[in-house]
């Protein structure tokens, strides 16, 4: 096995791109106080939320891109982009399955998405999927006994004020960081989720049976409240492709962990990453913050990125309450051109709080992978607890992989303690599998899953098997 | 069963074997003997299909047919089995995973089913037993952390799993300890079949105490320079390799 | 030989460019007390001789280890000091060539009067000793040291870097230090910075190594109220080999940060560092350490340790292990923890009768007790062993009690 079979196997195309067609209702492209104004107009949102928009704007207009990270990009023109496109009316869309990409479908194959799912997720207009209105209804009623709120931010925004007033922008304060200001100036919509007191969420949440969902990738806005004593286990993306024209992305995720509670958020991230020439693909600047405000609340975050072409993003915990725990575990694949800056924040703020990162980073092609982390202890956080698991994985000469840690203890009774690797799938490795009957490919599949597996033991069952089918299918051609 | 006609190859610039024959029939046990660097572990990366290694003259049949136009899991597939001189670690792939994958891509080229899971862990379970191993290496990464004895007796599962027609062993015994050697050998001893060719790879004779080979072969200077019957491995075993040498170059 | 005269615009200029905390790499550390110093011993006569060290003090540190010792007292090589004969080479140079650009190096030329150029070919009998030694009696005064040492091809060379200062007033340094080695050569380097606990220094010292060379390097910073040492080891040629260690001991007030980079540019190389700390009172440390594996370094092994022990809970510990890799045949490892006292040894030794505080006393000596014992010029061991024990004993006697 040589050096140059390993490259030419990274080398194949990307199966799917864009299906593209054109959305309608779109506001001009450019940013002003009135395209602020026309956005919350179109949802009819109340003043507060038209207030809090503009407030963000107006910082962020004073605000600057962020270029501290190990990525590079040409400019993005913000006054390029059109902040609202009204959900496309079902004539511009597929009418069946029939009519879309069918290497679009042999993925979808691949990865073993439902029917019913494909269907929605390749942009078949709504009327035509007949499983999924019937499945969320039934969810939906499940979840209304229950008491727990699942719905799309802008109708929780109408019918719930009180808790969004409350909560929103108490975790990630509009200015944030740039692109938090950005979204909380121009979100479309997103999902929100409360859980009352003690209740635990008797299903897991995922935005695949979200309705509303349409065209709301862009500029997302999440909001989960666990009140004291609750659970709730929440499943963002899937492992499709999603089709998505909009290049620019930026996303928020609040989460608030009362007393007790208990939150588990998963992420399965497969955005466009662009062709093998690195032309395209998606740009995510995502915000996702997690604040353990009450005492023995847990949050913890599981991330699986294969997509998009640059993705800026670091999953974090507030650790506040007393005993609170935060976890990160973080698979990120960057393959071709793409390029990845990625990590988490654990903030220890209250007394025993304790942490757990498990980062494994796998770079092919011509990709950059940066891990950037940040451990802090707080002169009052007595007892802080942090151990930290950075490795990475390369396949090929030509891609990189970097480490940024930091940390920053003001506390003695801290233990922290940070360990990193690097290593490669070796030919020897490949040889050994191979003089056992085992192909190639089906190889690098098993090494790359055994690299990962402390994280995918993490997901959600069904959520593992489909995130180890995406692996393999991102990297495939990744080693030859 | 294996027929190795004037195999010459290099890895990288230097030309590693010159010219070499063998011939192995079923049921026959060989071993190959030879002073370092003589092109042993080279003719067992040869016939395995290892990519390092490029042939540059000559022919290998395997049941008549030619070897080398194989990529090396075809060549597994068919019923070759080299055991490792190191057996290489793989973080995080469980040892069960990979054998199961191991024996259904096998049972998959004979046209078989695959292994039914509980099938499989109670055939894996009784040649552990047989070998002295605990079950629980099942469970861990594959190779890894093991000792040297314990992955010499992994590669031995992994042979016992597969039921290869031709197993090559590469060094087997090389860093065990008397109590491993034995433990090895014979697991060997137990493989042997009438329908089954293994050859030796190995560079003293006291493996040779717990197997007995049916054959012998000195290799020096990437050929084959002596063969003979097992006493020509206590010749060796008083006289050095220089005496070999001497011979070959004579 | 006359001393270059200095450009006061020119270092006006510099000492205004010098980093923010803004910057990522100045990110912990903030240069103003440096800025402040610098700034007041403008406006006052940047001519006038500065204050001279006690010989008594000179003699003492230098009879501390057995050496052959060069003095540099407030920026001003003494000639007389100068070792004889022909194995070790000295010139004074007007100007050495900049080292980097970057602000620091800005001011490093600026500064400039006096360079000083050690070449060593061949092994000497006693280490090669260099005392920087600064002293500031009243007001604020800036000195400086720039040194380029070359060892020769094929040549062992030992050496021993030694910063001191003393005095009232307030006195900033900043130093740049290139080390050469050439092919096949070995360098055992030993730095021990013992500054006034009030003094600043900001510390360049790149070493670049020739094909098959080796450098063992330690560091000790025991003083000093504000402390930035960089340490860029560029390994360009194959075969190279380098090993750096760093301890830092710091109470009160002070700030010791040190910054390391290794650049693996060429394969197979191998870097190793460990840095331990162990913190006490209101002081702030960092560690940085960066290392980067450009493309083609095929054959890279780079490892970086780093582990502290926080006695106070005022004190503060900022640690970056850094890994930039555009290679893959490469094993890379960093490991960094902040922590205490294992208590399960602090409970076995009480169980072999000594209290609390005598375990505490003991396992924290033996947390730096490694450093100390490797040091890597075998003539410094002693000297450095009664400095870090010193030091330690202050500091753990205040944490304990």
């Amino acid at each position: 096995m040589t050096a140059e079979n390993l490259e030419s196997l990274v080398n194949r195309r990307y199966e799917h791109g864009f299906v593209t067609d054109i959305a309608t209702e779109s506001l001009p492209p450019g940013l002003n106080e009135d395209v602020v104004r026309a956005i919350s107009a179109r949802k009819q949102e109340p003043e507060f939320m038209l207030e809090w928009r503009l407030q963000a704007y107006r910082q962020w207009l004073e605000m600057k891109e962020p270029e501290w990270a190990h990525i590079h990009y040409p400019p993005i023109d913000f006054d390029a982009i059109s902040y609202y496109a009204a959900p496309k009316s079902d004539d511009d869309r597929p009418k069946s399955l029939d009519e879309v990409d069918p290497k679009l479908l042999e993925t979808y194959d691949k990865l073993g998405i439902p029917l019913h799912e494909r269907a929605r997720l390749a942009g078949v207009a709504v009327d035509a999927v007949f499983d999924s209105v019937s499945v969320a209804t039934t969810f939906k009623e499940k979840l209304y006994e229950a008491g727990v709120i699942f719905c799309s931010f802008s109708e929780a925004v109408r019918e719930h004020p009180e808790l969004v007033q409350k909560y929103l922008g108490s975790v990630v304060p509009r200015r944030d960081n740039f692109y938090a200001a950005l979204n909380s100036a121009v979100f479309s919509d997103g999902s929100f989720v409360y859980i009352p007191k003690g209740v635990r969420c008797p299903m897991e949440l995922s935005t695949y049976f979200r309705i509303n969902a349409a065209n709301t990738g862009q500029f997302e806005r999440t909001l989960i409240i666990a009140d004291e004593d609750s659970h709730v286990s929440y499943l963002e993306g899937c492992t499709a492709p999603m089709r998505d024209e909009n290049q620019l992305h930026a996303a928020v995720v609040e989460l608030v962990a009362l007393e007790g509670a208990e939150i588990k958020y998963s992420t399965v991230q497969n955005w466009y990453p662009g062709d093998e020439n690195g032309v395209g693909g998606i740009y995510n600047f995502v915000t996702k913050r997690g604040d353990c405000r009450g005492a023995n609340s847990k949050i913890s975050w599981t991330q699986v990125e294969t997509g998009s072409a640059i993705t800026w993003k670091y999953p974090s915990c507030l650790l506040r309450g007393e005993n609170s725990v935060g976890e990160f575990y973080s698979v990120a694949v960057a393959n071709n051109w793409q390029q990845a800056d990625t990590g988490t924040k654990m903030i220890h703020i209250g007394a025993n709080t304790r942490s757990t990162i498990v980062s494994k980073g796998i770079s092919a092609g011509h990709a950059q992978n940066a891990y950037r982390g940040l451990v802090k202890v707080m002169p009052q956080a007595h007892g802080a607890r942090n151990h930290t698991q950075c490795d990475s994985l390369l396949i090929g000469k030509q891609c990189g992989a970097h480490t940024f840690p930091y940390m920053e203890i003001k506390n003695p009774s801290a233990k922290i303690e940070h360990e990193a690797t690097t290593s490669k799938i070796s030919a020897d490795q490949l040889f050994y599998c191979r003089q056992r009957g085992i192909s190639e490919e089906d190889a690098v599949n098993m090494i790359v899953n055994g690299f990962c597996k402390e994280v995918f033991k993490e997901l959600p069952m069904e959520f593992a098997v489909e995130a180890q089918a995406l692996l393999n299918v991102s990297l495939e051609g990744a080693v030859g | 069963m294996l027929e190795i006609k004037n195999l010459q190859s290099r890895i990288g610039d230097t030309e590693i074997l010159h010219g070499l024959s063998l011939s192995v029939n079923v049921g026959e046990v060989h071993a190959i003997m030879g002073p370092n660097g003589s092109g042993k572990s080279t003719l067992a990366q040869v016939v395995a299909g290892h990519e390092d290694h490029v042939v540059t003259g000559g022919e290998v049949l395997f049941n008549g047919s030619d070897l080398l136009q194989l990529a090396p899991e075809e060549r597994a597939r068919e019923g070759i089995f080299l055991g490792f001189q190191y057996p290489v670690e793989i973080p995080g792939v469980n040892n069960a995973y990979l054998l199961k994958a191991a024996v259904n891509a096998k049972r998959q080229h004979q046209g078989l089913g695959e292994i039914d899971a509980f099938e499989f862990l109670k055939l894996a379970r009784e040649k552990m037993a047989a070998l002295g191993m605990d079950p629980k290496f099942l469970n861990r990464g594959v190779n890894e952390g093991f000792s040297g004895g314990e992955k010499k007796r992994n590669e031995i599962l992994q042979m016992a799993m597969l039921e290869p027609k031709l197993a090559i062993l590469d060094e087997t015994d090389s860093g065990l300890d008397i109590d491993a050697l034995k433990a090895v050998a014979e697991g060997v001893n137990a493989l042997r079949r009438p329908d089954r060719a293994i050859v030796l790879v190995t560079h003293y004779q006291r493996l040779l105490d717990y197997i007995e080979p049916d054959h012998v072969h000195v290799l020096s200077g990437g050929r084959i320079v002596r063969s003979g019957d097992k006493s020509l491995a206590l010749e060796l075993e008083e006289k050095g390799y220089d005496w070999v040498r001497e011979a070959a170059s004579a | 030989m006359t001393q270059a005269p200095l450009s006061v615009d020119r270092i006006r200029r510099a000492v205004s460019a010098l980093p923010t905390t803004r910057h990522e790499d100045w990110k912990y550390t903030d240069l103003s007390s440096a800025i402040d110093i610098s700034t007041r011993w403008l406006q006052e006569d940047v001519s006038r001789a500065p204050d001279a060290a006690s010989p008594q003090a000179i003699a003492a540190l230098t009879a501390a280890v057995d050496a052959d010792w060069i003095v540099i007292e407030n920026g001003v090589p003494d000639p007389s000091s100068f070792p004889e004969g022909g194995d070790i080479g000295i010139e004074r140079l007007r100007h050495a060539e900049a080292l980097a650009d970057d602000p620091l190096a800005r001011l490093n030329s600026a500064l400039q009067r006096d360079a000083l150029r050690i070449e060593i070919n061949a092994a000497t009998e006693k280490p090669l000793g260099i005392l920087i030694i600064d002293e500031a009696l009243s007001g604020a005064q800036v000195s400086q040291a720039t040194i380029d040492i070359e060892v020769a091809p094929g040549c062992d060379a030992e050496i021993i870097e030694y910063h001191s200062s003393s005095g009232d007033g307030d006195h900033y340094s900043n130093s740049a230090v290139t080390l050469h080695i050439g092919e096949s050569a070995k360098a055992a380097y030993v730095r021990i910075q013992d500054r006034d606990l009030k003094h600043v220094q900001t510390a360049r010292f790149a070493i670049e190594l020739d094909t098959d060379s080796e450098l063992q390097m330690a560091g000790y910073d025991l003083g000093g109220g504000l402390i930035r040492n960089d340490v860029d080891v560029n390994l360009a040629k194959p075969g190279a080999s380098a090993n750096f260690n760093g301890l830092y001991l710091a109470g009160d007030d002070q700030h010791i940060d040190n910054h390391t980079r290794v650049d693996h540019r060429v394969g197979p190389a191998s870097s190793s560092q460990e840095y331990r700390g162990i913190l006490n009172g209101r002081c702030r440390c960092v560690w940085n350490g960066k290392a980067v594996v450009h493309e083609g370094a095929d054959g890279t092994d780079a490892r970086q340790a780093n582990h502290n022990l926080l006695l106070s809970d005022k004190a503060e510990i900022d640690a970056k292990p850094e890994l930039e890799i555009y290679a893959d045949d490469v094993k890379c490892a960093h490991g960094t923890t902040v922590g205490q006292l294992d208590e399960a040894a602090i409970f076995y030794l009480r169980t072999r009768g000594l209290d609390q505080r005598a375990a505490q006393q003991l396992l924290t000596h033996a947390f730096a007790a490694g450093f100390v014992n490797r040091a890597p010029v075998a003539a410094s061991r002693e000297a450095v062993t009664a400095l870090v024990e010193a030091r330690l004993s202050t500091l753990v006697r205040e944490a304990i009690s």
